[in-house]
C-alpha cells in the first residue's frame, strides 16, 4: 500500500507542477475572501477598540492562521471525480484493484495542497509583516493542532467526495456543491469567528461537522482552548470523521452500482 | 440460401471444444446474459421537455438479450457484430464495469460485478478509445505505478517489461510524456501498461482503431505472440477484418444483442458465401465469354485480371474448362474476402 502511495504522489506532484499556472490563479482566487475579512474586521475592530470583545490582533491572529489552516484541512475531489464520473472517465480507475478514491483522488488532493502550501508561504509572510499578529504559538499547542488538522481533513475529504459522488445521479452536482460551500464557510468559522454569530446559529454550528474542521483547529493553535474544550472537540472529530466514513461507503456503493446499471 | 445463421443449437454445436482451466472449467462461461437500459424517450421541443419534467417516458433498449457462449483457455475469439449490437456492453459486463440485468457469468471463477480484487488483477480491458495512462508525465511513470497497484514484484516487472518491450519496442517513447506520443506510440503504451500484470484474459475493444496499417499490424502481431507465450484467453472486438482473420480462429457474431453465430470463421465463410473467386488472366482476348463459366465481377483486381464467382463445390469442374477453352496466362482461385462474409452474415441476421 505505501508503494502505491508513494508511485501516486510522485506522479501526482509531478502533474501539479504542469498546472502550477491554473493553481496559482486558484489560490488567488481562493485568497481574496479571507484577506478582505481579515482587513475589514481588524479595521472595525480597531475604531471600536473591540468588536464583542476581539482586539484587532485577535482577527488578524485568527485570519493568518485560517489561511493556513483552510489550505491544510480543504480538499478539491470534485474538480478531480466529477469530470471523470460524467465523462465515463472513471470505467478506467474501477478497473483498478484498488479504490479509485481512497488512493488516487486523495492523493491528487494532498499533492495539490503541498503545492499550495509552497505557493502560499511568500503571501502569508508578506500578510504577516504587514499586520504583526501576536501569535503566542506553544510548541503542545501545534503538536496537538497535527492530528486535529489530519482528522479535520479525513472528514472534509469523505464529506466532499461523498457530495461529489451525487455525480453518479445528476449533473447538476455543482449547484449541490455552491451550497454546502455557503454552509461550510457560515458554520466553520470563515466569514467571521464562530463567537460573533447569533447564539442561534452558534448552536447549528455546533451540531455540524464544520466547526469542528476550521474554527477548533484555529483556536486550539492560538491557544485558546481549555483541555475540557479539546477533550470535547476531538472526540467530535472522531464521531465525524466515522460518520463521513459511513456515508462515504454507503454513496460509493450505491453510486458506482448506479454508474453500472446506466453504462459505464 | 439459408437465411438463419446461427441458432441456439448453433450456438451448443460449438467447433472448436474449449480447452478446459485447471479447475476442469473453461475460463469464461457465459449463460443467458442480458443487459437492457432504460432510457428516456421523448420528442424534441419544448411541449415535450415540459411534459417530460411531469411524466417520464421510458423506453427500454434490450443491449444484449441471452447470449451464452463458452470460451476455452488460450483462446482467442473474435467478437462481431455491427455498431450498436451490443458487443461493448458485453465486454464491460465481462470485465465487471456493467451489471447485467439478468443472466450470469463467471470468468477464471469469479463474477465479474462483484469486482473482487484478485479478479481485477487477472484480467484487463483494453479500449482503443480510452486511456488509462496519466497525460501529463512519461509512460514509465504510468507503468510503475501499475507495478506498485497490481503488487508485482521486481523479478516479475522487469521480465514482463523486457517482453513487452521486445515485442512493441517501447524504448524511447516511455520516456516521452504521454501527451506527445502519437496515436500508435500512446495505444502501444496503453497496451503496455494493461499487460504488466500479465493478465490471463484479455478483452480487448477496438485495440487498432485509428491506426494506420503498418500499427495496426504490429499490434496484431503482439496479441498473437502474446497469447503464444502467456496462454491468455482473449476477446477481441474490432471493424478491421485483417484483425479478426490474422487473430481469431473463432468468431461470435452478435446482433441486435442475440447471438447468431458462434464458431469457426471458415465454416461462416463455407456457411454464409459458399463460393469462390476464379480470377483469371487471359492470352489474346478481353472477355473471351467468361460470363459463360460463373457471374462476372465488375471490374478487375488490382493485377488486372478478371474475376469469376463461382459455386464452391463447382470451383474445380470450371477451372478445368477453363484452362481446357481458354487462353488462361494465370488463374488464382480464393475465397471470398472476408468483409463480404462478415457483411452478409449482418444483413443475412437483419433479414430474419
Amino acid at each position: 500500500m505505501f508503494e502505491i502511495f508513494r508511485r501516486l504522489w510522485a506522479l501526482n506532484w509531478a502533474e501539479q507542477w504542469q498546472y502550477r499556472a491554473n493553481l496559482l490563479m486558484y489560490l488567488l482566487f481562493w485568497l481574496v475572501s479571507p484577506i478582505v475579512y481579515l482587513a475589514v474586521w481588524t479595521t472595525v475592530a480597531q475604531s471600536q477598540g473591540s468588536v464583542n470583545g476581539l482586539t484587532a490582533n485577535d482577527f488578524a491572529a485568527y485570519y493568518m492562521v485560517l489561511l493556513v489552516v483552510d489550505i491544510l484541512t480543504s480538499q478539491i475531489t470534485i474538480h478531480v471525480l466529477a469530470p471523470e464520473i460524467q465523462n465515463g472517465n472513471l470505467s478506467n480507475r474501477l478497473l483498478l484493484p484498488v479504490h479509485p478514491v481512497l488512493t488516487q483522488v486523495l492523493v491528487n488532493n494532498i499533492a495539490f495542497k503541498a503545492l499550495n502550501l509552497i505557493a502560499l508561504a511568500p503571501i502569508w509572510l508578506a500578510l504577516y509583516l504587514l499586520f504583526r499578529p501576536a501569535l503566542n504559538l506553544s510548541a503542545l499547542h501545534l503538536a496537538l493542532a497535527v492530528p486535529a488538522l489530519i482528522l479535520a481533513f479525513g472528514i472534509l475529504f469523505l464529506l466532499g467526495s461523498a457530495l461529489t459522488l451525487v455525480a453518479f445521479w445528476t449533473t447538476r452536482v455543482w449547484a449541490l456543491w455552491n451550497f454546502y460551500s455557503a454552509v461550510f464557510m457560515l458554520f466553520a468559522g470563515h466569514f467571521v469567528p464562530l463567537a460573533l454569530l447569533p447564539p442561534v446559529l452558534q448552536t447549528i454550528a455546533k451540531a455540524l461537522p464544520f466547526s469542528y474542521t476550521l474554527h477548533f483547529p484555529i483556536q486550539l493553535i492560538l491557544g485558546k482552548l481549555g483541555p475540557q474544550e479539546m477533550a470535547l472537540n476531538f472526540g467530535m472529530q472522531f464521531v465525524w470523521l466515522a460518520l463521513a466514513y459511513v456515508i462515504f461507503r454507503v454513496t460509493w456503493r450505491a453510486g458506482v452500482r448506479q454508474f453500472s446499471a446506466v453504462g459505464a | 440460401m439459408q437465411t438463419q445463421i446461427a441458432n441456439r443449437t448453433a450456438a451448443t454445436a460449438r467447433p472448436a471444444s474449449p480447452a478446459f482451466g485447471a479447475n476442469g472449467r473453461p475460463p469464461i462461461v457465459v449463460e443467458e446474459l442480458s443487459k437492457t437500459y432504460k432510457v428516456t424517450d421523448r420528442e424534441g421541443g419544448f411541449g415535450a421537455a415540459v411534459k417530460s419534467f411531469f411524466k417520464r417516458k421510458f423506453k427500454e433498449v434490450h443491449a444484449v438479450q441471452r447470449v451464452s457462449f463458452e470460451i476455452g483457455r488460450g483462446e482467442i475469439v473474435g467478437f462481431l457484430g455491427p455498431n450498436g449490437a451490443g458487443k461493448t456492453t458485453t465486454l464491460k459486463m465481462l470485465s465487471g464495469l456493467l451489471y447485467p440485468t439478468s443472466g450470469s457469468a463467471r470468468v477464471l471463477g469469479y463474477t465479474p460485478w462483484e469486482r473482487q480484487a484478485g479478479y481485477l488483477r487477472s484480467m484487463t480491458l483494453v479500449m482503443g478509445q480510452r486511456n488509462r495512462l496519466a497525460w501529463d508525465v512519461p509512460a514509465a511513470d504510468s507503468f510503475l505505478l501499475n507495478k506498485a497497484i497490481y503488487r508485482i514484484s521486481d523479478d516479475d516487472y522487469r521480465r514482463s517489461f523486457q517482453e513487452l518491450d521486445d515485442l512493441l519496442e517501447l524504448g524511447p517513447i516511455v520516456r516521452k510524456p504521454v501527451r506527445n506520443l502519437s496515436l500508435g506510440e500512446r495505444m502501444k503504451c496503453e497496451l503496455a501498461a494493461s499487460l504488466l500484470h500479465r493478465p490471463s484474459v484479455l478483452f480487448l475493444d477496438e485495440p487498432t482503431i485509428g491506426l494506420d496499417v503498418g500499427a495496426q499490424a504490429r499490434i496484431r502481431a503482439f496479441l498473437k505472440e502474446y497469447n503464444r507465450r502467456n496462454g491468455a484467453t482473449i476477446i477481441l472486438t474490432s471493424h478491421y477484418m485483417a484483425d479478426v482473420v490474422a487473430l481469431c480462429e473463432r468468431v461470435i457474431i452478435i446482433h441486435h444483442g442475440m447471438l447468431r453465430y458462434d464458431g469457426g470463421l471458415s465454416e461462416l465463410s463455407r456457411r454464409i458465401a459458399p463460393y469462390k473467386i476464379i480470377s483469371v488472366h487471359l492470352g489474346g482476348c478481353d472477355d473471351c465469354a467468361l460470363e459463360a463459366y460463373g457471374a462476372l465481377l465488375p471490374g478487375e483486381d488490382e493485377t488486372g485480371k478478371k474475376r469469376l464467382q463461382v459455386l464452391a463445390d463447382q470451383a474445380p469442374a470450371i477451372t478445368a474448362r477453363l484452362l481446357a477453352e481458354q487462353p488462361v496466362q494465370d488463374l488464382t482461385i480464393e475465397d471470398p474476402p472476408i468483409e463480404d462474409v462478415i457483411e452478409r452474415a449482418f444483413n443475412e441476421s437483419l433479414s430474419h
